[in-house]
């Protein structure tokens, strides 16, 4: 209490120093919720492109489709376990699928079997998981089921019909299996059918004069192959580079060129992110020092009276960093509420699927924890001078 | 009760390049529950005196025996827990802490001490009773006068049942009437409770009323009413 007591001494010197913290940490927190959101979407595209090896047509082909046949021989390649075929496709066709900081809002096929490979792993929130080989069935992930207005049980129709559809636009009706645990990356924004609807979609996506002659369970997108749990990125290059090289008319990308890209992408915001910090650390920092000078300056015969009545330096230094870090904790405290309210605002009222900005417990800390730690640092000198004060000069200090 | 003996005791400071003699070459005992004072122009370094006996300031050079105990070459952080234990002190500007209220300055002390706070309470208690300012125990300094103030700085020095108080001019700054009860409270201490009182002091009334009189002049004792003290003019 005695603390509070001293910051009310100097009531707009003490709110000036905090509003500085304020503003660092509200800066941190909100520069800092954008990259964990993009860090959050890149570790998850880490994991699942850094688990899997990518097959797709090879560069310069015309028609995006790979024989079906391709999955055996894919298999067979020396340390392949799994080979899954894939198809995606617009949810939101002809808008992008609405404004996303992240992925769209994406139909994707895919066996079930497939989701217990791979780094990157999804569980049910609601509902169930499709079951393999079923049809009209659909699951979805947390964000697109919130723009779709969906649940456990809906009807959902897929792709969904935009304003200016084209004619002969064909879109199902989907029954909502389940609905997955928010991951905060990509699957948040996709809806998960089976192989055979996939195909069906596939067929509707095809122009009208190759819908009858274009067999669609012989082809597929794009094939994902699986290794054995654990393995390093060198040893799935490897493996890519030995698919691209013996199976005829398929490119496998190597994962740690995905990865690096990923990594690259998230890069600049952390260094955005950085420089918040940095901003505050100047600011606040600058600010507490400031503050703390003026207050050790201004009780030097307090500071001396409390050294004859038995304070020792470390009692003194103490109670001196006790305030720095009072005004760090404050500061901090408010700066990420007034954070947290902002991109919790920004985020509804952007209409941007999944929002802009990911407050995690991750950032709180190093929100709240950084602000203290900033302020302790910067009360360090003035708390030292004080401690140190000569008892007797600062016992005749005048006014 | 503390005896304090101090042993050839000098005291210079540098100032612009000269050496000046705060005190010089003093010796001086003071007996368990003595109450005196020690009076001297200013400059005279009774001050400097004070601050010496109550291990606030080294000596140049020297030696302070408190009960028998080289005090001076203590290191900081004892001499510290010394001056808490065993040592109160009165200022004359009473040196309150004015976020604290009256019952927090009394038991401030007992925070750099580590004494039992509830015991500490009931002594503080006792002590802002036996002051006279029982009733204000949740003012702050700035709702008191100069002499309610000055009661509270003396329940303080007392908190750690000190054996010896030091006191800085302790009514130069309240007015007379006041001045006679705080000198009737350091006199109490002295005879009924063995405290040993030192008081520094303009005031030779004052000073007339205290058991030893020792005077100082240019840093050494020129007079002490305990016995023969004569310094060469």
């Amino acid at each position: 209490m005695e603390i509070f007591r001293n910051m009310r001494r100097r009531k707009m010197r003490s709110s000036l120093t905090i509003l500085g913290i304020v503003i660092g940490v509200l800066a941190l927190t909100t520069m800092g919720a954008l990259s964990e959101h993009l860090n959050s979407l890149v570790d998850g595209g880490v994991k699942y492109f850094g688990s899997s090896i990518q097959v797709t047509t090879p560069a310069g082909q015309s028609t995006p489709l790979l024989p079906m046949s391709a999955q055996k021989q894919i298999a067979a390649r020396p340390g392949v376990v799994a080979v899954y075929p894939h198809y995606s496709f617009e949810a939101k066709p002809g808008t992008n699928g609405g404004a996303s900081f992240g992925a769209p809002d994406t139909i994707i096929a895919a066996d079930p079997g497939e989701l217990s490979h791979g780094d990157l792993r999804l569980s049910v929130a609601s509902g169930t998981f499709v079951a393999s080989g079923s049809h009209g069935q659909v699951l979805l992930g947390s964000v697109i089921a919130k723009d779709l207005g969906a649940q456990v049980g809906s009807v959902v129709q897929l792709p969904q019909r935009p304003a200016d559809a084209k004619p002969g636009f064909v879109s199902h009706p989907f029954t909502v299996a389940g609905i997955l645990a928010t991951t905060q990356t990509a699957p948040d924004n996709f809806g998960y059918i089976t192989q055979p609807d996939g195909q069906m979609l596939l067929r509707d996506s095809l122009p009208p004069a190759l819908q009858g002659s274009v067999d669609v369970t012989t082809v597929a997108q794009s094939f994902t192959a699986y290794t054995t749990p654990g393995a390093s990125l060198a040893q799935l290059d490897t493996m890519a580079a030995d698919i691209s090289s013996h199976v005829p008319g398929v490119s496998a990308t190597k994962p740690s060129v995905t990865v690096a890209q990923f990594q690259s992408f998230s890069a600049t915001f952390t260094e955005i992110t950085v420089g918040a910090a940095i901003l505050a650390l100047v600011i606040g920092g600058l600010s507490v020092i400031n503050t703390m000078v003026m207050t050790v300056s201004e009780r030097v015969r307090e500071i001396g009276l409390r050294k004859a009545i038995g304070a020792r330096t470390g009692h003194i230094l103490r109670e001196y960093l006790r305030e720095a870090l009072a005004i760090g904790v404050i500061g901090g405290i408010v700066g990420w509420l007034l954070g947290f309210g902002l991109t919790s605002l920004i985020n509804s009222a952007s209409g941007v699927s999944g929002g802009l900005f990911l407050v995690t417990p991750r950032l709180t800390a190093i929100a709240i924890g950084f602000a203290a730690g900033l302020a302790t640092v910067a009360g360090v000198l003035p708390a030292i001078r004080a401690a140190r004060m000569d008892p007797v000069r600062a016992l005749r200090t005048t006014g | 009760m503390a005896t304090i003996e101090l042993r050839n005791i000098t005291k210079q400071y540098r100032q612009a390049g000269n050496v000046i003699n705060a005190l010089d070459d003093v010796s001086l005992t003071i007996d368990g529950g003595e109450f005196l004072s020690i009076v001297g122009r200013s400059g005279s370094g009774k001050t400097t005196l004070l601050d010496i006996c109550g291990l606030l300031m080294r000596p140049t050079s020297g030696q302070v025996f408190i009960d028998g105990a080289d005090a001076a070459s203590l290191p900081e952080r004892r001499r510290a827990e010394l001056r808490g234990r065993a040592i109160g002190f009165v200022f004359q500007e009473y040196n309150l802490i004015p976020t604290l209220d009256v019952l927090g300055n009394v038991m401030l002390p007992l925070r750099y001490s580590g004494g039992d706070r509830r015991d500490g309470r009931d002594r503080a208690m006792g002590l802002l009773q036996a002051v006279g300012m029982s009733d204000r125990v949740g003012h702050r300094p700035d709702q008191l006068s100069g002499g309610q103030q000055q009661r509270v700085a003396i329940a303080r020095s007392l908190i750690q049942r000190p054996a010896l108080l030091l006191a800085d001019e302790p009514t130069g700054a309240v007015d007379t009437q006041t001045a006679a009860e705080l000198l009737d409270m350091l006199r109490g201490l002295s005879r009924e409770d063995g405290v040993t009182v030192a008081i520094v002091t303009h005031d030779l009334d004052l000073a007339a009323s205290t058991d030893r009189t020792v005077r100082l002049q240019d840093g050494r004792v020129v007079e002490d009413s305990a016995g023969v003290r004569v310094a060469a003019a």
